[in-house]
This record gives C-alpha cells, structure tokens and sequence, in this order.
C-alpha cells in the first residue's frame, strides 16, 4: 500500500519531468520575424550556414561580441548553434589543445616560445595536424574611466596615468592633472583606484600599455595580476560597478563596461594631442600594428607607445584561435561559415553597438583571406 | 530543522513537568526563562540568513519566474543585454542529469548499504564502511577533476553530460549508503528472526521485509541526496559548460544546467542577465525545495514500529 502510493508518487513525478522535457522551445523570435528568419534560411546559399553545434571556449573580453555575434547567426541560420564559454583564455587555449573545443578564442596569440618545456603553438599544431592560426576578430578597447562630480571632459597622458595607478597622484585636482586639463574644473577629491582582483586579460594589456607608453613612471613588469595601488574588485563588472558607486573614481576596463554603467571615459594624450575614445581611433591604432604571425597567422602587435594623430593607444585584441586544416572537413567548413559571418560588416557593426570596436580595412581583408583558407 | 523542532519538544515537556511539581523557584524560573531565551535567539539567528536568503531571491527573481515563457522557452538567441527567453533548457539538463545520477547511484548505493548491514562482517566490511566515510568527504571540485582526469584525459572523450552524472554519482552514492545504512538498521531484529524462523531464506527476508519496513526511509534518504547533488555547481563548471540551447543528449554536445545558467549570467552587468541569475537561482532553490518537500512527505511513512 505504502509503496504503491510512493511509487504513483515518483512515477508522477517522472511524467511530470518528461513532459516538461517535451514541451520548452529554442524559438525566441516573434512569429513574424521567424517566418522571415526561415525565408532567410532557404535564400541563403549552403556555405553562409550549417546545421549544428560549435563549441568555443576563452577569454571574457570578448564574450559579449561573441554571444552578439553568435546570437544574429543562430537567426539567420536556424539550426545552427554557437556556444562560448568564457573561461578565460588560458582555459580556452588548454581546451583547444585537448580538442574538447571547435576553436578557442584568446586575448593573446598563441606563445612561440617556449614556456614549461612546451610551445603553445606546436602544441596546437599537434593537436590540429596542422598549424594554427591566430585570427583577430575583436577589438576592445580598454577605456580609463572615471567619476567625477562635476568634470565631463578629461584628458590624461601615459605619464598622469601611470602615476595616478601607481597611487602617487592621491587628489583630481593635482598640478599634473591641472596642466593637462585647462578649462577644466577640477575638484579636490581623493582619488580613488579600482583594479580588478581576478587574472585578467585587460590588467595585462592595461600594464603594457603603461609600460610601453610611460616606462619612467611605470617600474612594474605587465602581468594579468595587478601590482599597482588601490581597491581590488572582481571582473570588469566590479571595478565599473566600483567607480559608479564612488565619486573620485578611476578604473580601467573594457569600454563596453564604461557604456553599460556611463561612466566617463578619458580621452588619451600620447604625446600627439588628446584622442577620445571612439570606433575610428580605435581601428586607427590597430591598423598600425605589426603583424608578428606568418602568412594567414595574424598575430598582431599592438604599439602602444604610437604616436599617431588620432589613434586612441590602449586596446585589447582578441583572437579566434582555429586550425588551418582540421581533421573532420564538416567542422572546419560551420567554422569557416561561422567566422566568415563574424568578419562581416553586419557583424562587426553589431558589435561596435555594444562596445568593441570594428576592425579596420586593412585587417579586415587579412581576416577574410584567412578564413577563406580554412580547410 | 529537526533539531530545532526537538528542542521545541524538549521545552514543551519541561514546562508541563514544572507546572505538575507545582510552584516553581525563583532561581530555576530565571534559569528557565533565560535558557527559553537563548534557545530562541539561536533560533532566530539561524533563521535570518534563510529568510533573507529567500526573500532576496524572491524580490529580485520571482518576476522572471511568473513569465510563462521562463518554463517554455531556452535562451537560444537571447544575450545578457536582451530580455526575454527562459530556463527551460536549463531546468531539463538539471532534471535529466539528476535522473540519471540516480539512478546509477541508487542501485549501488542502496545494495552497498544491505552488505554493510546484513551481510558485511570483518575486514571486508569494515574497508568499505571506510571508504564510503572517505568519500563523504571527497569535495565536489576534487571528484570532479578525478571524473575529467578519467574520462577526458585518459579515455580521450568530450566534455558531456553524463560525465557530469559520474561526478555526481560520486558524491551521491555515499549519501544513499549513510541514510539508507541508517533506515536498515532501524528494522527490529525480531522482524528478521521471526522470519528466520518460518524457514525464510536470508534473501527473500531481506527482500520482503527488511527493505519493505524501511522502504519510506530510504526514498527520504535519496531525495535528500539527490537534492544536494542537484545544486552542485564544481562538476558543471568543469564538465559541463554552459549553452543557452535545449540540449537533451547526455553523450554528446553540451548540456545547460541551472547552475551552470546562474554562473553564465552572474558576472554581467546588464540587468537582463542579472535578473536571469535570480530567476535562475530562484528556480533552482524551488525546485530543491519541492525535492525536499516530497522527501519529508515520504519520510512520514518512515517510522518503524517496534
């Protein structure tokens, strides 16, 4: 009897889950817009989209695009799905090497030297059957961002910026900040320093870029640990919360983060007059940079210390790191129908939407000739 | 819980005790009250992060959970900047790799639970008795590395999720032999000698009555394990990554979990992913709690009589 009525219970129970099991749905688009979706589906040729899965893991700069790109591909191919786990990327690049992902996608080219007695891209190599190539398809820019009362419009040189992260300018209203900023009123309050606490990709770049640019004022070797002054706060989403929340704040973070919570962002003054923040000098500042891979390999290198009119210096370019030649065929051409759609102007424009900067002409054709050598 | 509800119990005895020796002394009245004191100040300080744990998820994420589209729909297409879409997907992987988890983890748990109780005598029983005590307390994280280190590394598969449900099934098992060890030993011996007695062989004793009499037990004991195992998140991470597409295949692609959503979602800073994290959270904590529900409702029937 007892049992009886647990069992009725538990078998209730399963019906219940399996008929719950049966009834969700992957369709998030207004019936009208998945009519057009459809259509959209059967005009579009059988390269620009694939049936399935791909799996991408790495670095969390670049999550948001990737989730913005991924997400406008599964509309316009419908039975294709994009997944990416933003683990990090060095997490990325270890699952890659294991082949539990498609490709891998990383705030830095694959090393090519040795480390550990192992070279990462040999690695890859091996675990491809063939090289690796490092594709950049998303820039962020890393903007200085502050809270101020009252000051909307600030400018900093590499030399300020280093000193105010190192925590030797404490007030905004410090000589050197006044010399730089005239017309500007600046307010004695504290300065307050917010870095992230976690590894970090951004940290990494950040202190590149303060090592490159202000050298002199700058005696820390780059690192994703921070070992500046100030208050520790994990993930981009804590130091920009951070700032928000504290009048005198200064941080540095990606710049999609400085849009979310509007903070304000410094215009940067490398030694050849101030430049805003903005998609054009961003694509300025990476069309500059030396391409350090070969051939199809576009891994770049940033020059952070240029001193080129308008090209806004501290960016962050994040990489899909695929194979050249993979084993299964079938998966190298969704990845090819998957990154030729990234590379695309639609694409790009989704992004800068949202914070990442598009990538300039001439990388753009590299890109796409890259991708289209993907077998 | 229960040892708050006994103590409750403990406090009504004492009073009726007092009352039927007539007046009370002015010392012993102080040290009653101020024993009544404490015990319901601990009480209450044990409460309050349980009640502000679930008010917080109900303010923020009860909202999500009132849509009709949170039980219907995936996240497929949705971004931490968009609205909409649901948990489905999510709510399936976290109910597939349950089911699952039990039942591998019941069979053995349950029938290593009998040797240890019916059959297990010396050294044999003794080793295993310990190693389930070693496997107690096994932290997820570390089961979870073993389970990568065996399937992904030496065996070369994919993350999937029924390598989540092995790690699981580890943490599970020695929760289903605890409980049920105790349920089974709860059964009278004069149940089983009386058996003995009529000629009943040790098997069919063990199946007809040993198991029958503890029966509601040890259903009590596995729905809390399976409870527990529902809102480990370490496997997941590591086995397990997220996707915000229905996914129902346990061998192969990636499966969605609840905790696994919460995890995705948390570290955004655009509101739509932030109130998918409560809403999430709160589904997850639901759901354990109707778990929960069915297990101290099964648990009832549980009281053997002597």
């Amino acid at each position: 009897m007892k049992i009886q009525r647990l069992g009725a219970m538990a078998s209730l129970a399963l019906v219940g889950s399996i008929a719950l099991a049966g009834c969700g749905s992957d369709n998030n688009t207004g019936s009208d817009t998945g009519e057009t979706a459809a259509s959209a589906t059967g005009a579009a040729s059988s390269d620009d989209c694939f049936d399935g899965t791909l799996n991408a893991e790495g670095s969390s700069a670049q999550k948001n695009a990737f989730e913005e790109v991924g997400a406008k591909f599964s509309a316009k191919c419908t039975g294709a799905t994009v997944n990416y786990n933003p683990s990090g990327s060095g997490a990325g690049i270890k699952q890659f090497l294991a082949g539990q992902v498609d490709f891998a996608g990383s705030d830095s080219a694959l090393k090519t030297v040795e480390k550990d007695g192992k070279v990462e891209a040999d690695e890859a190599a091996k675990a491809c059957g063939s090289p690796a190539w490092n594709l950049p398809m998303v820039t962020g820019p890393i903007a200085v961002a502050y809270n101020v009362k009252g000051v909307d419009k600030l400018t900093l040189t590499p030399a300020v910026t280093a000193d105010i992260f190192q925590g030797k300018i404490t007030t905004w209203n410090d000589p050197k900040i006044a010399a730089i900023n005239s017309g500007v009123n600046l307010p004695a309050t504290a300065i307050k320093v917010f870095f992230r606490s976690d590894e970090s990709g951004t940290t990494e770049n950040f202190t590149k870029y303060l090592k490159a640019a202000a050298e002199a004022n700058w005696p820390g070797e780059p690192a994703k640990t921070w070992d500046g002054k100030g208050e520790g706060k994990a993930k981009s989403a804590g130091v920009a919360e951070g700032v928000k929340s504290t009048d005198g704040g200064i941080t540095y973070v990606e710049w999609s983060y400085a849009k979310d919570n509007d903070l304000g962002v410094a215009a940067i003054d490398n030694g050849a007059g101030a430049v805003q923040l903005s998609s054009e000098s961003v694509g300025k500042a990476v069309a500059t940079a030396k391409q350090t891979g070969t051939g199809n390999d576009l891994a770049l290198k940033l020059d952070y210390a240029t001193k080129e009119a308008g090209a806004y210096p501290i960016n962050l370019v994040t990489y899909e790191i695929v194979c050249s030649k993979g084993k299964d065929p079938q998966k190298q051409k969704n990845i090819k129908a998957f990154l030729t759609y990234f590379g695309s102007e639609e694409a790009q424009k989704a992004i800068e939407e949202i914070g990442y900067a598009p990538l300039p002409t001439e990388v753009q054709t590299k890109v796409e000739a890259a991708i289209d050598a993907i077998s | 819980m229960s040892t708050l509800s006994t103590a409750d119990e403990a406090v009504a005895t004492r009073t009726v005790a007092s009352d039927a020796f007539g007046r009370k002394s002015g010392a012993r009245a102080v040290k009653d009250q101020l024993a009544r004191a404490l015990m319901w100040g601990a009480f209450l300080v044990a409460l309050i992060p349980l009640v502000w744990i679930l008010g917080a998820t109900i303010v923020k994420g009860g909202h999500m959970l009132v849509d009709a589209d949170w039980w219907g729909k995936s996240q497929a297409g949705i971004t931490a900047r968009r609205e909409g879409g649901g948990a489905v997907h999510a709510i399936q992987g976290t109910l597939i790799q349950a089911g699952v988890t039990a039942l591998i983890s019941v069979p053995i748990g349950v029938l290593t639970a009998v040797y240890l109780v019916e059959y297990g005598r010396g050294r044999l029983a003794k080793a295993v008795s310990f190693m389930v005590d070693i496997l107690t307390g096994i932290p997820s994280i570390v089961a979870a590395l073993f389970i990568y280190a065996l399937w992904v590394t030496t065996l070369g598969f994919q993350r999937v999720g029924f390598a989540v449900c092995l790690a699981l099934t580890m943490l599970m098992i020695p929760t289903v032999v605890r409980s049920t060890e105790e349920m089974l030993k709860l059964v009278p011996n004069e149940l089983r000698e009386a058996a003995y007695a009529l000629g009943v062989p040790k098997w069919k004793t063990i199946m007809k009555v040993v198991i029958p009499t503890s029966f509601s037990g040890i259903i009590t004991g596995v729905l809390l394990g399976l409870a527990r195992v529902m809102g480990e998140t370490a496997p997941l991470i590591i086995l397990g990554p997220y996707t915000a597409v229905i996914a129902t295949n346990l061998f192969g692609g990636l499966m969605p979990t609840l905790p696994t959503m919460i995890y995705q979602n948390y570290s955004e800073a655009n509101q739509p992913a932030i109130d998918r994290t409560w809403g999430a959270a709160l589904t997850l904590i639901l759901i354990i709690f109707l778990l929960n529900l069915l297990g101290r409702f099964a648990g009832r029937f549980s009281k053997v009589k002597s």
